[in-house]
């Protein structure tokens, strides 16, 4: 493999069919870091609050039922396996089917907590990820029109940047803002990071923050600007 | 620099993210509008010309991409034609219904049945197989959620 991007040697690959999963230093260090985190969520036991009572002395414990956090838990795990996967994908189309998969994953750890107003939070979190969509898949379907392939090897060794591959930039770069990246922000309007039981919920944090930084990789690819 | 504060202020309100987020994309989309249309020549995954198969008769068309199964093989193009040595060997393959089917009418290759199910598409499901894992994950998460929201949020409510 003498393959570089942007810098960084390939240290190996995955293929399966057109959907190469390569590995070099950068992403391989998000990849394991987005791995570690999720194995942490899933051992991990949810927080319990102690609040102190008006007028006593006593302290009360806020604990959350483990009916409850299961589903919470179970979604931040594959949350937590969707960003590992866009971590390393080779193909543009993959990462933003990743992407997709985190952000409806969000959605229902958003929506999953019992308080009306996270609910009301998760609603309008939802109505961005339903208009997200269209420029995700659709910033991938102008760069795949514009350049001929979604091998991001193959982009990484164009020599040259159309007009129509930034606007697909810029569109792909929406849709992901729009399906992860204000995800933390509706969590912590709806002060779910102070609800019981939360803790593993910075998932999504983790997950906007990596997949945010894998994005900036890819549009560098793209677009070349060095 | 009161009504900056207040403008952050009134951001800091989920309900005006989506209008914020749908005013800049429909920016962005009108603008889309003029930029140059640059298509690629060397498409990965080539198509007939348009209406060709449908004047030639071809129940199949639009997605006739020839050969016999096993034995010749169809027109698929891989990225990688190297990690698909198998690439388009049952392209062509039809279950007895679709045959059937496929004989009785010449818009087999339109109708809504004849894919994936009769006429495999072996773009999809060995040169991009796993994107159809991630496809079905993400309806199957969707449904995950859905189906929680519904039992606790609806149905077992009482229970508190």
């Amino acid at each position: 493999m003498d393959i570089t991007i942007l810098g960084s040697q390939i240290i190996g690959i995955i293929p399966l069919g057109d959907i190469v999963f390569y590995f070099t230093q950068f992403n391989l260090f998000m990849f394991a870091t987005a791995l570690a985190f999720t194995a942490i969520v899933a051992i991990s036991k949810t927080e319990t609050q102690v609040e102190a009572e008006f007028g006593k002395l006593g302290d009360r414990a806020v604990t959350v039922a483990k009916k409850e956090f299961k589903i919470r838990r179970f979604l931040a795990i594959i949350c937590g396996l969707a960003t590992a996967g866009a971590m390393i994908t080779g193909d543009l189309f993959d990462f933003t089917l990743f992407v997709c998969l985190t952000g409806i994953v969000n959605i229902g750890i958003v929506g999953a907590v019992r308080q009306v107003d996270v609910l009301d939070a998760a609603y309008q979190y939802g109505l961005i990820a339903m208009m997200a969509s269209l420029p995700l898949f659709g910033g991938a379907a102008l760069i795949l029109a514009a350049t001929g392939t979604l091998s991001l090897l193959e982009i990484n060794s164009l020599t040259y940047t159309t007009p129509m591959m930034i606007l697909g930039s810029i569109l792909l770069f929406l849709g992901v803002a729009g399906e992860t990246g204000v995800a933390p922000f509706f969590a912590t309007k709806a002060e779910m990071f102070r609800t019981p039981g939360s803790p593993f919920l910075l998932i999504i944090h983790l997950s906007s923050l990596l997949i945010l930084v894998r994005l900036i990789e890819i549009l560098l690819m793209i677009n070349k600007p060095f | 620099m009161k009504s900056i504060g207040r403008l952050w202020n009134s951001l800091a309100n989920p309900e005006k993210i989506p209008r914020l987020f749908a005013l800049i994309l429909g920016i962005v989309l009108i603008a889309g509008l003029f930029i140059p249309l640059a298509l690629d020549n060397q498409q990965l995954y080539p198509r007939p010309a348009p209406q060709e198969q449908i004047n030639a008769q071809d129940p199949l068309a639009p997605y006739d991409r020839g050969g016999i199964p096993f034995e010749e093989r169809g027109i698929v193009k891989a990225q990688y034609p190297q990690y698909a040595p198998a690439i388009g060997e049952i392209t062509a393959y039809l279950s007895p219904i679709a045959i059937s089917v496929k004989n009785t009418t010449l818009y087999y290759g339109t109708s809504i049945y004849s894919s994936p199910g009769g006429l495999i598409d072996e773009i999809l499901y060995y040169t991009r197989g796993f994107d159809t894992v991630l496809e079905s994950s993400i309806l199957m998460m969707a449904f995950v959620i859905a189906s929680w929201i519904a039992l606790n949020f609806t149905m077992r409510r009482d229970d508190e």
